[in-house]
């Protein structure tokens, strides 16, 4: 079974069996005590996901002929048809998250010269509310705001001191629109990461969302991510 | 902050970036003379002036080249390597 880098985490808030569910066939808690309000601020962690990366120079026209909307330009995503996201991380490398059909079909595919794939076991984290920014302000160096203005961007920078992948996107909260991050990082950093990131999350007044909460914010891949605009 | 421009990434802070020496071009071991050879093995130019250097840029792992004034510490342009203007160096 797979289980998440932070499952260890969550089993010292959430007792083992006490409301934990299978999601995508990851154990993970449905809720956690003292929840935080996702309107205002929230931390989950969202490993479920499946993920598949892909690099090298015949990479673009391979992922073309899958069938899938390949960005043009590095540093740039866009949302699957059937849900998730696909990332341009550079020149010739590209991240993939949806429910696990395009995994399965990279792996699946014939050895192409130029082409490789990469398995991809990241930590992927959903932080959200009006006051996410400024938990990024605490723990990065780049100004979100600024790329949040541009369809499509997305960033590779250094999040208190561990390399990620941000994702600015947007959720609904009742009537409003509330800013939505999705990151992701190495596994071996996610624990810290994790830990960082909640600690100045409680700091400001909010806390861990478990899967309940998630659903109604990001909806999983098998269902229409919702994207900051037309990239 | 100090920062670097990264050819793909834009404008970021210096803390991102690692430093991997000056661009040193290789003379072909099987055609120089050994002191030569050994100049380019174990000599390091260390005079200040403007350098070519290779820079990485961690997050995203994007090697590039800095054209960087170590007297005032100042990068004056970065470029990738496999780039157009690599061909113009």
């Amino acid at each position: 079974m797979r289980a998440s880098a932070l499952h260890d985490l969550h089993l010292a808030r959430v007792p083992d069996g006490a409301g934990w569910i299978a999601a995508a066939g990851m154990p993970m808690p449905a809720a956690f005590p003292n929840e935080g309000d996702p309107a205002t601020l929230a931390l989950a962690d969202a490993s479920h996901w499946q993920r598949a990366g892909v690099k090298g120079p015949g990479a673009a026209a391979f992922l073309e002929a899958l069938g899938l909307p390949v960005p043009a330009q590095p540093n740039r995503w866009t949302p699957l048809p059937r849900g998730g996201l696909i990332a341009r991380l550079g020149l010739t490398e590209f991240f993939i998250e949806d429910a696990g059909a395009i995994a399965r079909l990279i792996a699946n595919a014939p050895a192409t010269i130029g082409v490789y794939p990469v398995p991809r076991a990241d930590t992927a984290l959903v932080l959200t509310g009006r006051d996410a920014n400024e938990v990024l302000l605490q723990t990065c160096n780049i100004n979100f705001k600024a790329l949040e203005r541009m369809a499509g961007q997305l960033a590779l920078t250094s999040m208190a001191g561990v390399g990620v992948l941000i994702i600015p996107q947007h959720a609904k909260s009742g009537a409003d629109d509330i800013p939505l991050y999705r990151i992701w990082c190495d596994p071996s950093y996610g624990p810290y990461l994790y830990r960082t990131l909640l600690g100045i999350v409680e700091e400001l007044g909010g806390g861990p969302v478990g899967m309940t909460g998630l659903d109604h914010l990001a909806p999983s891949p098998s269902d229409n991510i919702q994207p900051t605009g037309n990239p | 902050m100090k920062l670097m421009p990264c050819p793909v990434n834009g404008l970021r802070p210096v803390s991102e970036f690692f430093y991997w020496g000056e661009v040193r071009p290789m003379p072909d071991p099987d055609r120089c003379d050994d002191a030569a050879w050994a100049d380019y093995v174990f000599n390091r130019n260390g005079a200040p002036g403007i350098k070519k250097e290779w820079w990485y840029h961690t997050p995203s792992g994007t090697w590039f080249i800095a054209e960087r004034d170590t007297i005032r510490d100042e990068v004056l342009r970065t470029w990738l390597h496999a780039s157009p203007e690599a061909e113009q160096q």
